[in-house]
């Protein structure tokens, strides 16, 4: 049984759940006190030891029938039951005779293991698969085509041709037709049991080795690689890399926070709460920063911009204890207020429908305009506490650039900002208006990777 | 306490409150394994309530500390009684003037002061807030550690210490290890992401809203006077309003914030204008609250048979039909 949470865990892992050493000795503790005998009981035990997160769960009940539920494939059982000594003997005879003279030596073991009924334990059978098939190079969204092919490899459906063979020696040499019906039966039976087991170790052979590769994958280097490359990675890689850089984020603030309680003397707050300790300062009160900021995003949501619009507001909202409110709008031709759809959706699937909600359609970013509805309908997300970042790439198609609401907008907020993932080089060539609209930000930033992005990120909390 | 997870369950009900296997489960084992729970999942569904029912149940005090943003250690663990000691030492004036009598130089006085320092910095003057309180307690306790995702990050790292060891180191005295274990019960409503750190810590809890079948139970538990047929109505409406795009869906408490509202009302059978008048009660929101009443006028002639039973025969036979 403790091997078999062991596999559950390792597949738990393959799926990108994130269970430590600790939690898994937890589970074994668990799954001691709780028992085993009530299955609900021992469901909750593992449940409550290892999964940790809300969005694990669907995948814990997706694996947890596979691993401890009925479907397990029935053991194999010894052919023959229904026949004498004698015929026994015979069948033992022949079935040597033609194990001795079978080639290739996967097959062999098969039908050796479909007609004596001793098969193998789950990892014996993975590690068979692995040296005899190469299902196990695919991934976990090929699995019945894997299986599939496994079984071509080790030439599966030869096993009922070779059973036919065995049957009609036997016959030959004289066992009863009953018997060798019998005989054919519980065979077949052995051979379902058998594809069973195989199509389960493929399968588990196949997140095994995702498993693996997820250890190898190098998470770090994620950080430099430019944005556009990034866009086709795995949705949990990202989330856990955007989480931890968020992490960081967040305790290096928390470590500046702390140095700038010491700020200046607050006199008067001091000399109110000294009044009880009779005017003797021993609670000194200083004065605050403020060091939540507000924050509005304008985002550019046209086909090149989209990844980095993605990471910028997946971490914007990772970081959202930090930040004391936050604004996203999006534009493309026609610009739009997606705060509802954040409130409504996880950031992850905000991200992906907020590019509806604008019109536009390639070379059709229009900035200028942009600027003027929203200084016409939005200016209310901008009040002098707020910090405005503007992401995009300065392009636009459509219209003259808009430097007057550029400057309405910087006049009402506290700062603006500019993130830009285009190279230097390009600001203010062709349609750019980079060069109209940088200097008169409060900073621009190039971020054409993560490690840029966190970089710009931090700034805001200065 | 506790020999099996039916003995939870029998204790908790015995509070009445109807715990699902899975609260039950982790219930049982965080008393077995001295560990605590973290319980998530969407506000008033008696996250709170576990707490409480737990502490009751196995006789234990339940200590409460709440947690908002900015909670620091000296709201959480404990504090020096400035106040106190500023007394003490104006009442004590006259020994401490016979304590530094013929003391020459001002070296040797504050050599002396010091040598009585333990006298200030004692338990006598120190106030203690909820941990160090559920922590030093005489009798074991249970700890409600509510809405941790309210407070900071860096709170959140504080406390592990304490959940990891149960000890507390405070400069002046020493170490303060815990007499008793306590019982932990930390709840989140998952406004963000706890550290990973953390939930390795505790075993997981996801309360989740409870199916039609044991919020009737609850509803009967907690509204007794409730005919059943408009409980089994009521549960219905709301089951089916939590499957609607609302901003909030209504709790377990709303509902039964809901029941009790229909049963002061008198009301006999649940018909549409009973709804709307009550549905304030159940949503919180003017946008759901219209949503709501869209989607009722909507099932008016689809669904006739929940609300007016007018046609039932005819409009059974029609879906028959379909």
């Amino acid at each position: 049984m403790d091997q078999r949470i062991v596999d559950f865990i390792h597949a738990l892992r393959a799926k990108g759940v994130r269970i430590s050493v600790a939690e898994s000795i937890d589970a074994m503790r668990c799954v001691e006190i709780a028992g085993v005998a009530d299955k609900q009981f021992f469901r909750s035990a593992l449940r409550a030891s290892l999964v940790k997160e809300p969005r694990d769960l669907p995948t814990f009940d997706e694996l947890f029938p596979r691993f401890f539920g009925l479907d397990t494939p029935p053991p194999l059982q010894q052919p023959g039951s229904g026949m004498s000594p004698e015929e026994r003997e015979k069948l033992a005879q022949m079935l040597q005779q033609m194990l001795a003279s079978l080639s290739p030596e996967q097959l062999r073991r098969l039908f050796e293991m479909m007609m004596t009924g001793q098969g193998m334990s789950g990892s014996q059978m993975r590690q068979f698969i692995n040296e005899h098939t190469t299902a196990t190079q695919m991934t976990t969204g090929f699995q019945p085509w894997a299986t599939r092919r496994a079984m071509r490899e080790l030439q599966f459906d030869r096993l009922e041709q070779l059973l036919q063979e065995l049957l009609q020696k036997l016959r030959e040499a004289g066992v009863s037709e009953a018997a060798l019906q019998q005989l054919e039966r519980e065979a077949r039976e052995n051979r379902e049991a058998l594809a069973q087991q195989i199509g389960r170790e493929v399968g588990n052979g196949l997140q095994q080795r995702e498993a693996e590769e997820r250890r190898r994958r190098p998470v770090e280097d994620l950080q430099d690689r430019p944005f556009e490359e990034l866009k086709y990675q795995d949705d949990d890689d990202m989330r856990a890399v955007i989480n931890r850089l968020a992490a960081q984020l967040r305790t290096r603030v928390a470590l500046r926070q702390k140095r700038a309680n010491k700020g200046m003397l607050d006199a008067k707050s001091t000399i109110r709460a000294n009044l009880r300790y009779s005017g003797v300062p021993l609670d000194v009160r200083h004065h605050r920063k403020h060091l939540k900021p507000r924050i509005t995003v304008i985002c550019d949501v046209s086909g090149s911009m989209r990844a980095v619009t993605g990471f910028m507001l997946m971490l914007v909202y990772a970081l959202q204890d930090q930040i004391s409110r936050t604004r996203p709008f999006v534009y493309y031709r026609t610009i739009a207020d997606v705060q509802a759809d954040f409130q409504r959706l996880r950031p992850e699937e905000a991200i992906r429908v907020v590019p509806e909600r604008v019109q536009g359609g390639p070379w059709q970013t229009s900035l200028g305009s942009c600027l003027e509805t929203f200084t016409r309908d939005h200016l209310d997300a901008v009040d002098r506490r707020t910090t405005v970042i503007f992401l995009g790439d300065g392009d636009d198609h459509m219209s003259p650039p808009n430097p007057r609401a550029f400057e309405i907008i910087k006049r009402r907020a506290h700062r603006v900002v500019w993130f830009n993932p285009e190279p230097p080089y390009r600001w203010g060539r062709e349609d750019n208006h980079m060069h109209i609209y940088g200097p008169m930000c409060d900073a621009v930033h190039h971020v054409s990777n993560l490690r840029q992005l966190v970089a710009a990120v931090d700034g805001l909390f200065s | 306490m506790f020999n099996t997870i039916g003995d939870v369950k029998t204790a908790l009900s015995a509070q009445r409150y109807i715990p699902s296997d899975e609260i039950a489960t982790t219930v049982f084992l965080a008393e077995k394994l001295g560990k605590p729970i973290l319980a998530e999942g969407p506000a008033g569904v008696g996250k709170t309530e576990l707490a409480k029912v737990w502490a009751a149940a196995t006789g234990r005090e339940l200590i409460r500390l709440q947690c908002y943003e900015g909670l620091d250690e000296t709201k959480a663990l404990y504090e020096w009684e400035y106040a106190k000691q500023l007394l003490y030492t104006q009442l004590l004036r006259d020994k401490l003037n016979d304590l530094l009598a013929g003391v020459t130089s001002l070296a040797e006085a504050a050599d002396r002061l010091a040598a009585e320092e333990d006298v200030f910095f004692s338990s006598r003057f120190m106030l203690p807030r909820p941990l160090l309180k559920a922590i030093t307690s005489e009798r074991p306790v249970t700890l409600l550690i509510d809405e941790i995702d309210r407070a900071d990050a860096e709170f959140e790292a504080f406390l592990l210490e304490v959940l990891s060891d149960f000890q507390v180191s405070v400069p002046e005295l020493g170490t303060i290890r815990a007499r008793h274990q306590p019982m932990v019960l930390l709840t989140s409503n998952n406004t963000r992401e706890l550290s990973e750190a953390l939930k390795r810590r505790c075993l997981y809890l996801h309360v989740d809203y409870p199916t039609a079948e044991q919020e009737l139970q609850i509803i009967n538990l907690k509204v007794p006077g409730l005919p059943p047929k408009l409980a089994q109505q009521a549960v219905e409406l709301v089951q089916r309003l939590r499957g609607m795009d609302l901003k909030k869906h209504p709790s377990v408490s709303e509902t039964i914030d809901w029941a009790r509202a229909l049963l002061e009302l008198n009301v006999r059978h649940l018909d549409r204008a009973t709804i709307e008048n009550t549905l304030n009660v159940l949503l919180k929101f003017e946008g759901d609250l219209q949503r709501a009443r869209r989607a009722m006028v909507r099932d008016e002639g689809t669904r006739r048979d929940e609300f007016g039973r007018l046609r039932r025969d005819d409009e059974s036979g029609r879906f028959r039909g379909n």
